[in-house]
């Protein structure tokens, strides 16, 4: 008997986890209904676009500057020691453009408009917006939910490339500050070992990132109950499951992309 | 105009609506009461397409809402216009621009014409030179007409008002009522009311409906709701704390 409690609580885990991640798997399919051929409310669609990705271009500058003075930094010691100056162009490029740009954008990302999506839809459903749209024959997911899932993805990508050359503007600068690296070895050495599919890969790994931080956080809006406490709480299980998701996405795509 | 025969809803193993059976004449306004939780809402939401029930048929202007897909559904829904109890207001949006939104999306009118109803709706619940206050710096009461003037901006063939009154004082309650009462006339329209001022919606309904534990235990007129003798009856007048014996428009 002693055992029992634990073991509950282990598939009442388990079953809650199954019923959240069956539900967000139902709303992209209902999102994907909607795509072909395109359902969706384009005025809301610029809106979106406008609030996710021109206002979220701010912070993710700050954050991209920031990766690529730390990166320089972390890598000082290494790079001194062994004698390494003309290969920090290829090091900062491949970290940042592979793995530490689209992962840490997007985390950026999901706490500022993942967060926000969650708030804003989580509010409209509590408040019976949404059945107001209903009411008003107006198909939810295509108002609300595809401009916000395609805006996510578009603004993501395009916010990563433009952290990404960032984050290296700032390593370079940062390089000749710090270690007397020229710009042009800086930007041979990178060059010359990155190929196009690194590019690629963060690209596709930050619209992977941008689909999964749309559909969590419209879930966990549209599912909220319980008045302005049951908001705090979708806004709090969005943010944690989008981050959980963002790094078992990136450590699959990560085997599968090489 | 809108008929429910054992109509069950559940809602995590609790019963919302217990098989039942109601029926509303085309034209009428009808007044729907009962105690917190007796399932008032959760009808609403049935008749107007939102809930789909667990079993029970649900027709309403012809349609079988059971049996509908999405687009018959949206159909109908574009007929009924719906108030909600907090209002539902579309935030971003000024009082005008709430109002004329059901006009864009639902008909073809040039906007020119769509401002004009939609002031002209405002006007007619009180609220001329309102038109560019967002929701949010507008009263409980004026948001409460804000919306009525938007669930009756299209003329809708059916209109459901969930607790209009809820939370406002008196006098503000009975003005709202009375709007109701006097879009109903002007419109002609199918009215479902259900309000927490039991006096001032019975002062307006042509019928009278008590829901009990998820279904309709009595209906009627007024006068003969006020003198019904069925205990749940009784006990909801006597809850209500309203006073006995007869009419107040005796």
């Amino acid at each position: 008997m002693g055992l029992s409690t634990p073991v509950r609580q282990v598939g009442r885990l388990l079953v809650g986890a199954s019923r959240e991640t069956g539900g967000a798997a139902r709303l992209l399919v209902q999102i994907g209904k909607r795509l072909v051929p395109p359902q969706m409310d384009r005025s809301e669609l610029r809106r979106c676009l406008l609030r996710m990705g021109y206002k979220s271009l701010s912070i993710i500058v700050a954050t991209a500057f920031v990766v690529g003075v730390i990166l320089v930094i972390q890598a000082f010691v290494f790079v001194d020691r062994y004698g390494l100056r003309s290969q920090l162009g290829w090091g900062a490029g491949f970290v940042t453009v592979r793995e530490l740009g689209p992962i840490l954008f997007a985390l950026m990302f999901s706490g500022r408009v993942g967060a926000y999506t969650a708030a804003e839809l989580g509010t409209m459903q509590v408040t019976d917006q949404v059945d107001g749209l209903r009411c008003l024959a107006i198909d939810p997911i295509s108002y609300l939910v595809v401009p916000r899932f395609v805006a996510m993805i578009v603004a993501l990508v395009c916010l990563t490339v433009i952290g990404n050359a960032v984050a290296l503007v700032s390593a370079s600068v940062m390089g000749q500050i710090l270690m007397e690296v020229d710009q042009h070895t800086f930007w041979s050495s990178l060059t010359a070992m990155l190929t196009p599919w690194d590019f690629f890969t963060s690209v596709f790994k930050s619209a992977f990132f941008g689909a999964i931080i749309a559909v969590t956080s419209c879930y966990y809006g549209l599912a909220t109950t319980g008045g302005a406490p049951g908001v705090g709480r979708a806004v709090n299980r969005s943010v944690v499951a989008s981050a959980a998701a963002i790094f078992v996405v990136d450590y699959f795509s990560t085997f599968v992309l090489g | 105009m809108i008929g429910l025969v054992n109509v069950t809803c559940t809602f995590d193993g609790e019963k919302a609506l217990d098989e039942l059976g109601m029926h509303v004449p085309k034209g009428a306004l009808f007044g729907l009461v009962g105690p917190g939780g007796c399932g008032k809402s959760t009808l609403c939401k049935v008749v107007c397409g939102l809930v789909r029930p667990d079993s029970g048929v649900v027709v309403v202007a012809g349609v079988d809402l059971t049996k509908a897909d999405r687009k018959a559904l949206q159909a109908l829904q574009s007929r009924c216009g719906v108030q909600f109890q907090n209002d539902a207001l579309f935030e971003h949006m000024t009082a005008l621009d709430n109002v004329s939104y059901p006009l864009r999306r639902l008909t073809d009118l040039p906007p020119v014409d769509i401002e004009d109803r939609a002031r002209t709706r405002l006007a007619m619940v009180g609220l001329a030179g309102f038109e560019d206050r967002p929701p949010n710096r507008l009263s409980g009461g004026q948001r409460r007409r804000v919306a009525l003037a938007r669930a009756c901006v299209t003329d809708p063939e059916i209109l459901i008002c969930g607790d209009p009154t809820a939370g406002l004082d008196p006098v503000t309650s009975r003005r709202i009522l009375d709007m109701i009462a006097g879009i109903r006339y002007e419109s002609k329209n199918t009215v479902i009311l259900t309000s927490s001022d039991v006096l001032g919606l019975m002062s307006v309904a042509d019928r009278v409906a008590l829901m009990w534990e998820g279904r309709v235990i009595h209906e009627g007129t007024p006068p003969t709701f006020w003198r019904a003798e069925l205990p749940e009856v009784r006990r909801f007048l006597d809850d209500a704390r309203l006073p006995f014996g007869g009419a107040p428009w005796d």
